[in-house]
C-alpha cells in the first residue's frame, strides 16, 4: 500500500472512520498476527494480542507520526510489545510497556530512511534463516521470548559469555546484510 | 573519548537493541549514549536490521470472526462514510427526482392551460363566425365595409334583434400594455364602450360581436381605438377606423 495512503487513512482513523481502519486492519493484519502467533506459539492467545494491537492502532492513532517512519514497523512495533506482555504475563514476568507503548514506539522503530520495501525485508528474513542454529537461536530468544542474555544463558545452559558472542555474532552477520541490500538499492 | 573506552559499550549494543540487555548493563549504556553519538548512530544501525529482520514475518491470517469482534470493540466509531454518502446520494436523488416530477408537472400544466385558453379562443371565434354567418341570412342585416389603411373588413348590423359583429383583418400588432376598444358613437359623437379585442397572432382574422348595452339605433356609427390594457372610459388613442351606419 502507497505510503500515502496510510497517512490518509490514519487521518481519517484520529476522526473515528471504522471504514479506514477496517482497510489499515485488512492490509496489516496478516503481518500483526504473523508476529503475534510468532512470539506466542498459541493461536487463540495470538488474536487476543493481535486484536489488542488493532485497539491500540484505534485509540492511539494519534501518536503515529508520519514523518518518524513508515506505519507497519509502528504497528508491527507496538505488536510485538503487546504479544510479549501477555507472554510475560502468561509466565508471570514483568511486562515491557505501559499505556504510553504506541508513543514510546518511536524510540525503537528505525527511522524512514533505512527502511526499504518488500524485497530488502524478504532477503534480511532468508538472512535469518541461513544463520547457524546457535547464532539464530540466542536472537530469537530475545527478540521473540524478551528474554534477557543472562536468560537466554539460564534456558539454553550455556555461559553468559557465550550468549553474549553468538548474539553479537548474529546480529553483526544480518547489519552486514542489511547494510549490504541497503547499499545495493 | 577513546576507542577502547568506547569497546564495553558497544559490545553491548546489539543485545541493546534487541532489548535482551540486562538491567544493570542497560542502564549504564543508556547513561553513555545520551554522550555518544557514534555509538547512539550504531544503536540505531542495529535496531533497524533487528526489527527488519524479525518483525518482518510472512503473513498469518487470523480467523474471520476477529475482525467482527474488533468492530463490536471500537469505542466512538463513526460508521462507514461510504454508508452514510450512499445516503446521502440517494437522498439527492429522489430529491432531484421530486423536482423533476414537480417541474414536469407544473410545464405539463402550464401547457394545459395554453391549450385550454386557445380551445377557449378557437371556440368564441367559431361562435362569432357562426353569429356572423346567422346574421348575413337575416334580411334585415347590413354590411358595412371597413377600409383603413391596411385593416379592411366588415360590419353587420342588424338593428331589428339589436346584433352586431365586426369581422376585421390586418390589424397593427400592438404591445402587451395595450389593446383594441371599440366605440359605438352617438349622434352628440358622445363615445360608449363596446368592447375590448386582442387579435390572435396566429389567426387570419378576427370576428367581434359588439357589446351593446343600449338599443344600436340610439348610435349613428361604430369606431375602434388602441387603449391601455383593460381600457378607458373614453376613446384616448389613436383611431382604427370608423364606419357610420
Amino acid at each position: 500500500m502507497p505510503e500515502i495512503d496510510d497517512h490518509q487513512l490514519i487521518k481519517r482513523v484520529v476522526q473515528g472512520d471504522e471504514r479506514a481502519f477496517l482497510t489499515l486492519y485488512d492490509c496489516y493484519v496478516g503481518r500483526v498476527h504473523a508476529l503475534t502467533l510468532r512470539i506466542l506459539g498459541n493461536p487463540m492467545l495470538a488474536e487476543e494480542a493481535t486484536q489488542d494491537t488493532f485497539l491500540k492502532l484505534w485509540s492511539r492513532s494519534r501518536d503515529y507520526q508520519p514523518e518518524r517512519g513508515l506505519l507497519l514497523p509502528w504497528l508491527l512495533t507496538i505488536a510485538r510489545r503487546t504479544a510479549l506482555d501477555r507472554l510475560r504475563l502468561e509466565a508471570r514476568r514483568p511486562t515491557l510497556s505501559d499505556a504510553k507503548d504506541p508513543a514510546e514506539a518511536w524510540q525503537v522503530i528505525p527511522d524512514d530512511n533505512s527502511l526499504s520495501e518488500e524485497s530488502r525485508w524478504r532477503s534480511l528474513y532468508f538472512a535469518v534463516q541461513a544463520l547457524s542454529s546457535e547464532h539464530r537461536q540466542v536472537i530469537e530468544l530475545a527478540y521473540y521470548q524478551g528474554l534477557s542474555q543472562s536468560e537466554i544463558a539460564e534456558v539454553l545452559g550455556w555461559p553468559l559469555g557465550t550468549v553474549k558472542t553468538r548474539l553479537r555474532a548474529a546480529m553483526e552477520l544480518l547489519r552486514q546484510e542489511w547494510a549490504q541490500n541497503k547499499s545495493n538499492r | 573519548m577513546t576507542y577502547y573506552e568506547h569497546v564495553p559499550f558497544r559490545e553491548n549494543i546489539p543485545a541493546y537493541a534487541l532489548g535482551a540487555l540486562d538491567a544493570e548493563e542497560a542502564a549504564a549504556l543508556e547513561s553513555h549514549l545520551q554522550k555518544c553519538d557514534s555509538c547512539r548512530a550504531e544503536l540505531a544501525d542495529y535496531r533497524s536490521t533487528s526489527e527488519s529482520a524479525f518483525a518482518m514475518l510472512p503473513p498469518q491470517q487470523p480467523s474471520a470472526a476477529l475482525r467482527k469482534r474488533l468492530q463490536g470493540r471500537l469505542p466512538g466509531a463513526r460508521k462507514s462514510r461510504r454508508v452514510g454518502l450512499t445516503w446521502s446520494f440517494s437522498r439527492l436523488a429522489v430529491g432531484i427526482a421530486v423536482l423533476l416530477l414537480l417541474a414536469l408537472n407544473l410545464f405539463s400544466f402550464l401547457q394545459v392551460r395554453a391549450l385550454q385558453n386557445q380551445q377557449a379562443q378557437l371556440i368564441d371565434q367559431i361562435q362569432n363566425g357562426q353569429m356572423a354567418l346567422a346574421m348575413l341570412s337575416y334580411p334585415n342585416t347590413q354590411a358595412f365595409p371597413i377600409k383603413e389603411q391596411n385593416v379592411m373588413g366588415s360590419l353587420l348590423l342588424d338593428k331589428e334583434y339589436n346584433n352586431a359583429v365586426l369581422i376585421l383583418r390586418g390589424l397593427p400588432a400592438i404591445a402587451d400594455n395595450q389593446i383594441y376598444q371599440v366605440w359605438l358613437i352617438a349622434p352628440n359623437q358622445e363615445r360608449t364602450s363596446a368592447g375590448l379585442l386582442r387579435p390572435q397572432a396566429n389567426l387570419p382574422f378576427i370576428s367581434q360581436p359588439i357589446q351593446a348595452t343600449q338599443d344600436l339605433t340610439n348610435f349613428v356609427g361604430i369606431g375602434m381605438t388602441i387603449e391601455p390594457a383593460g381600457g378607458s372610459d373614453h376613446p384616448t388613442g389613436s383611431q382604427i377606423f370608423r364606419v357610420d351606419f
